[in-house]
């Protein structure tokens, strides 16, 4: 299947409470454009929100920024994909670690969801992470409704 | 930026209530969901329903505050149910393992008839 059209946009954001919104909203203002079903752009939004909360809760960056790049590509006969990536400079994660915990109804520590999360809600997740930083990759593909 | 959370409570006899959310359950609209849970079952309410019909996101640090919710309640032998969720919350409480110890109703009235309200 052949690209017909690509657009992209990329934000930097300031590590503050509830900046994920505006990645989410910025992610779904692209998808719908496209002709994304709600269920599918919902969907993205909430992996949009985990992977920004995970980069500024937990990446220690020093320069406490979030760098957000979005891509939507129209693919002709009405399918679509958004392709998100979500990158933090900070000092990185140990992938597996993150990807076995899970938590338990009476357990101290209940926090954690959110690459879980992420993996459920997107089509295709990659991760590169580093002492110097970490980037999320995720792909949503869609069908216009 | 985003929709504060509002919370809103109706009392249903003396032990029932239904707590009604609209915004974004974060982790401040979790801790606000919370105050108002906890008050409720200090003052004897064992059956809250949860109504997110006005709720379209959720993250993973407020859905960890409501499983506190869940589990406070359990210890007073009480139970939490939720009714009203988008497709996309349901799945999320799902992953997270909300609804093996909460009841997850379609809607209101369903949720009234199987919880007693």
């Amino acid at each position: 299947m052949t690209a017909t059209a690509e657009r992209q946009m990329e934000l930097t954001l300031p590590m503050v409470p509830d900046i994920e919104i505006a990645a989410a909203r910025a992610a779904g203002n692209l998808a719908r454009e496209l002709g994304m079903p709600s269920e599918s752009i919902d969907e993205m939004a909430h992996a949009i929100i985990e992977a920004c909360i995970n980069a500024r809760e937990h990446s220690g960056s020093a320069d406490q920024r979030i760098y957000v790049r979005i891509r939507g590509t129209s693919l002709g006969e009405g399918n679509s994909r958004i392709d998100i990536w979500i990158t933090d400079r900070g000092r990185g994660f140990d992938i597996s670690e993150a990807r076995t915990r899970r938590q338990k109804l009476g357990a101290a520590h209940k926090r954690g969801w959110g690459l879980q999360i992420i993996e459920a809600h997107m089509d295709e997740v990659g991760i590169s992470t580093r002492p110097d930083g970490t980037t999320i990759h995720m792909v949503k593909h869609g069908k216009r409704s | 930026m985003t929709d504060e959370l509002r919370v809103a409570v109706e009392r249903r006899g003396t032990t029932g209530a239904v707590l009604y959310t609209k915004g974004y359950i974060n982790n401040v609209g979790g801790e606000e969901i919370a105050n108002r849970a906890y008050e409720l079952m200090e003052e004897g309410v064992r059956s809250l329903l949860l109504n997110l019909r006005e709720t379209k996101i959720v993250n993973s640090i407020g859905i960890s505050i409501l499983i506190e919710i869940i589990e406070k309640m359990i210890d007073k032998g009480g139970r939490i149910g939720f009714c009203s969720l988008t497709p996309v919350i349901h799945k999320t409480f799902q992953i997270m393992g909300l609804a093996n110890y909460a009841s997850i109703y379609t809607d209101e009235e369903t949720a009234q008839k199987e919880m007693g309200l």
